[in-house]
């Protein structure tokens, strides 16, 4: 049974300080700083390989990302991913989520058959959190975000937990399936140094759009829909409104805008 | 000569980093408080790795080496500095049997050491003075099949923590060549635990007092020769012991930065943070340079241990000099705090007090710039 | 025949109306109006004739209905192939929904389908002189902002974050109700709901809380202290303190944040009768919302904070807990 986590490379956030707009090409300058493992992908790996302790099987690694992130794959090997496969072209590059999402359902249709299909809500960079949804999409497979537990049910199908508004449901789908992982999914487990030692003996293996049948013309900045206008760094951090008025209209105002935050 | 970290190392820094945040912070409170060691988190260094890292695959370790063992130390240093200087002595009793044990003693002890079972010990340090390890007073005398120990060793680190002590006792004449090595266990008839010392500083390593009133050392756990106790104890020192120590201030000197970066950057002052000032951006750009400094120093000697070459002068410097910047950066941090710097809720004033008591510990600058004069007084001889 | 240009999504589970739906009407709303373009709320579900009839109050052009008993209960893809064939079948110019656990998900498989481009969870939309659409979107935790466009398919998606918009004014019923078909089989519905889970996990410590309320030396004395425990009630928060409270025994140690106490990372910080000195603020630092009430215009807190009041906290505090309970009714 084999479980595909597909993995991004996100910029470290304890540098994007260090983050800079490049005023001509509006593009972020972001070349000095260390690349992570995108959190809610490390949950999802650490899902892949509770998976695998309970059911057996094998998990693969698979991101779509530049040659450097190479470090970043060991060490999702180092967690205990079996393999991993890094998907790189200078054709991919520029991307939107659709391209990304059909790039990667190519790779994964070439890893066939496959169980299931891991991944993190969201990037920390993008945050779109429409990748895992556009995969299965491309896949003709179901799909599930918000995915905080999962559970094997009798006749080969999930039980699984999603975080919806004020609460949890608990869906039944049975497998080929995409689920995307919440925060509260589950505490990566730690890289020992056995594990580093270990990690180094797996393969990563390179794939490039030639190694992968794409028929559509989704790849790439030009076969991305969306594009960008502007790009820019807002001014000040926080967002510094005052609410005027007599006390009784500020605290209509505060409690309506909490609410439409959805504090109350 | 390449600068670069290997991929390994990289990625050894990022796992021990995240282990170190998440497992070592909560308990640093207590820590302070009490001065003892997180005994429960043994375990888990065990299965990090952490105990082994300069112990052989083949007896339960995973031989990453010393250069890894520094990164290590320097990461878990970096959060709490008394965790290093525990663990540092705990590599110089694996070492010791290590370097100088044969396979049966090889096979039993080091496996419970690289586990985390106990904590290890390298009881050297005579109440009659810690640099004049010639001069020892402890002694051992062959009483058939075992050795009479009987002696005190102070200022042991790990002491009431760890079951498996490798302990230096004169066996013979006077001097250095009277000494010899010896694996002694905590339950030993005769052997027992002695006063636990209250330190101003790196306190969560626990330093106390082993006490030995005919302590009965079967023959089989002499490591070595007869007469070997004072090699033993000076390699011991030099390979593994001062780069430990190196690596206790590497862990403060990255404290420090970081504590007074942050301070500076956030502290305002006349209207703009403080790290506008130049006086403050003197202050930091000494506190990087010694801790840049002390990191090319000290992975140099643990290079150097990796390829097998001889480092007394190298080691001596990186531990001497790491020491005293971590001290020395520290009140520049504290400085850079204002009056916030001196109280106890801030970490500077802990981090000085820790670079303090790691100064003489594991030999103190004195005789480390003895060892550095040897070696350079040797240079341009014709 | 459907003739608006712009459909918004009326999310809602359960027959529950979801907000973010009503925000992006009155923001299509306002910029349809000055190029003459016509708006639709796009309904999907089972049994939806009462919200129906509620959903002519606010104001769009067209209410397009999708009503089947396999679409009872939320699947995205039965949802979305509903929607994909309407949109084929309609060709509006623009589809929005909310950037919510529904609306992100259904959107993305959406535009997958329809091979468009989505921006997520946007803060900002403008149609441009070329009538493309614009999406102010952010990225990377908030520090950057890109405003995004899809100029060569259509429908052009954005999905839009819950609280930005205004909500349009409630007026007559105006507009046509459209049902629009729902041609889905058994199998179209991929996943089954076995269970629905109400209410939060209760947090019940403060580096886990998701809202704080913390109280300063401005709340004045022990007795008055309650106001923070009845606010932080009807939010489900907990409470903290600065340093001073905690002297004066109004608070316990283990409630301080800042420096010497604890750091927090909550969604929501209130920060009441708090000066905003350094020490204290240092442990809130990465609160994705910060409210701050103070009597003092000049108190430091109001340059870090997202939403200020100046005014006393006995004026506010007691009319807050009340409006914020009228939510929950």
């Amino acid at each position: 049974m084999r479980t595909i986590v597909c993995l991004k490379p996100v910029p470290d956030p304890k540098h994007w300080s260090q983050l800079r707009l490049d005023p001509k090409t509006k593009t972020l300058i972001r070349r000095e700083i260390p690349s992570i493992i995108n959190p809610l992908d490390k949950k999802a790996l650490e899902a892949a390989l509770q998976l695998r302790e309970r059911e057996g099987g094998e998990v693969v690694v698979l991101s779509m990302a530049p040659p450097n992130v190479i470090p970043v794959l060991r060490e999702a090997l180092a967690m205990g991913a079996d393999r991993s496969i890094l998907l790189s072209d200078v054709a991919f590059a520029g991307s939107d989520t659709l391209a990304t999402s059909y790039v990667i359902s190519a790779a994964i249709r070439k890893m066939s058959p496959y169980k299931l299909i891991l991944c993190g809500d969201q990037t920390l960079d993008g945050s779109t959190g429409q990748v895992s949804a556009q995969i299965a999409e491309f896949l003709d497979i179901p799909n599930l975000m918000h995915v905080n537990a999962v559970e094997t049910r009798q006749e080969s199908g999930y039980r699984v937990r999603s975080r919806i508004e004020h609460g949890n449901m608990w869906v039944g789908v049975k497998p080929p399936v995409v689920l995307s992982v919440s925060k509260e999914m589950n505490e990566p487990r730690y890289i020992t140094l056995m594990n580093i030692l270990e990690g180094e003996r797996k393969t990563i293996e390179n794939w490039s759009s030639r190694d992968l049948l794409l028929t559509e013309p989704w790849v790439g900045l030009s076969g991305s829909p969306s594009q960008m206008a502007e790009l820019f760094m807002p001014e000040a951090r926080r967002r510094l409104e005052m609410l005027g008025g007599a006390p009784s209209e500020m605290v209509k105002r505060l409690a309506d805008r909490l609410h439409r935050l959805g504090y109350c | 000569m390449d600068f670069k970290l290997s991929e390994r190392e990289e990625l050894l820094r990022k796992a021990v980093r995240e282990f170190a945040e998440k497992e070592i912070t909560p308990r640093m409170d207590a820590m302070e408080e009490t001065g003892d060691f997180p005994v429960d988190l043994l375990k888990k260094m065990g299965e990090m790795g952490i105990l082994g890292v300069i112990t052989p695959v083949e007896y339960g370790g995973n031989g990453l080496g010393n250069l890894a063992r520094i990164i290590v130390l320097e990461e878990l240093g970096r959060v709490c500095p008394a965790i290093p200087m525990a663990l540092q002595v705990h590599h110089m009793c694996t070492h010791a049997i290590n370097a100088f044990g044969n396979e049966e003693q090889k096979k039993k002890y080091l496996p419970r050491l690289a586990k985390g079972e106990t904590m290890g010990v390298a009881a050297i340090t005579d109440p009659s003075g810690g640099s004049d390890v010639a001069g020892m007073k402890a002694s051992a005398k062959l009483e058939g099949d075992k050795y009479i120990l009987n002696g005190r060793k102070c200022f042991i680190t790990n002491a009431h923590a760890s079951e498996i002590w490798v302990v230096v006792a004169r066996t013979g004449e006077a001097g250095a060549r009277g000494l010899s090595a010896f694996i002694v266990e905590g339950n030993f008839p005769g052997a027992k635990l002695g006063r636990k010392e209250n330190k101003v500083g790196l306190r969560g390593a626990i330093t106390g007092e082993l006490i030995f009133q005919n302590c009965e050392v079967p023959k089989a756990n002499l490591l070595g020769h007869e007469g070997e106790g004072m090699n033993i104890a000076i390699r011991n020192i030099v390979e593994t012991g001062r780069p430990g120590m190196a690596s206790v201030g590497l862990g403060i000197l990255n404290a420090v930065l970081e504590q007074a970066v942050k301070f500076a950057n956030e502290r305002v002052l006349y209207g703009k943070p403080i790290s506008t000032l130049q006086m403050i951006q003197a202050h930091i750009a000494d506190i990087y340079s010694d801790l840049e400094i002390a990191r090319l120093l000290t992975y140099r000697v643990g290079w150097m241990r990796d390829q097998n070459i001889r480092c007394e002068a190298e080691s001596a410097l990186a531990k001497q000099f790491t020491c005293e910047a971590a001290a020395r950066s520290a009140r520049k941090a504290i400085e850079v705090h204002g009056s916030y710097g001196i109280m106890k809720e801030y970490a500077v004033q802990r981090l000085l007090r820790d670079a303090l008591v790691a100064i003489p510990a594991g030999g103190t600058a004195e005789v480390g710039k003895l060892a550095i004069a040897r070696h350079a007084l040797n240079l341009f001889k014709s | 025949m459907v003739e608006s240009n712009i459909w918004v999504f009326a999310e809602q589970r359960q027959c529950r109306l979801a907000d973010v739906g009503l925000e992006l009407l009155g923001k299509a709303l306002e910029i349809a109006a000055p190029i003459g373009w016509k708006v639709a709320f796009v309904l999907v579900g089972h049994s939806l004739n009462d919200l129906t009839e509620q959903l002519l109050t606010y104001g769009a052009h067209e209410v397009l209905v999708a009503d089947h008993p396999l679409l009872s209960s939320y699947c995205n893809q039965s949802y979305a192939k509903v929607l994909e064939n309407a949109i084929r079948k309609h060709h509006p110019e623009i589809f929005l929904s909310g950037a919510t656990a529904m609306g992100t998900d259904l959107s993305a498989r959406l535009a997958a389908k329809l091979r468009t481009g989505l921006s997520a969870h946007c803060i900002g939309l403008e149609l441009s002189s070329e009538r493309k659409l614009l999406a102010v979107v952010p990225g990377w935790g908030g520090n950057i902002l890109a405003k995004i466009y899809s100029p060569s398919t259509q429908p052009q998606m954005a999905t839009a974050m819950p609280g930005v918009f205004e909500k349009p004014q409630r007026r007559k019923p105006r507009g046509k109700i459209i049902p629009i078909d729902a041609n889905i089989t058994p199998e179209d519905v991929t996943y089954q709901v076995l269970e629905i889970e109400r209410g939060e996990i209760q947090e019940d410590t403060l580096e886990r809380a998701e809202v704080i309320v913390a109280g300063g030396w401005g709340i004045g004395n022990k007795e008055e202290w309650h106001w923070l425990e009845k606010v932080a009630s009807v939010l489900n928060g907990a409470v903290g303190a600065t340093r001073p409270p905690v002297d004066e025994g109004w608070a316990k140690e283990g409630q301080m944040i800042g420096q010497s106490g604890r750091t927090v990372h909550p969604k929501l910080y209130i920060g009441v009768a708090i000066s905003g000195q350094m020490h204290h603020m240092v442990g809130i630092r990465d609160a994705e919302t910060v409210v701050a009430i103070n009597q003092d215009p000049q108190a430091p807190i109001f340059e870090f904070c997202d939403l200020g009041l100046v005014g006393d906290y006995k004026e506010i505090l007691p009319p807050f807990i009340e409006a914020v309970k009228q939510y929950s009714t």
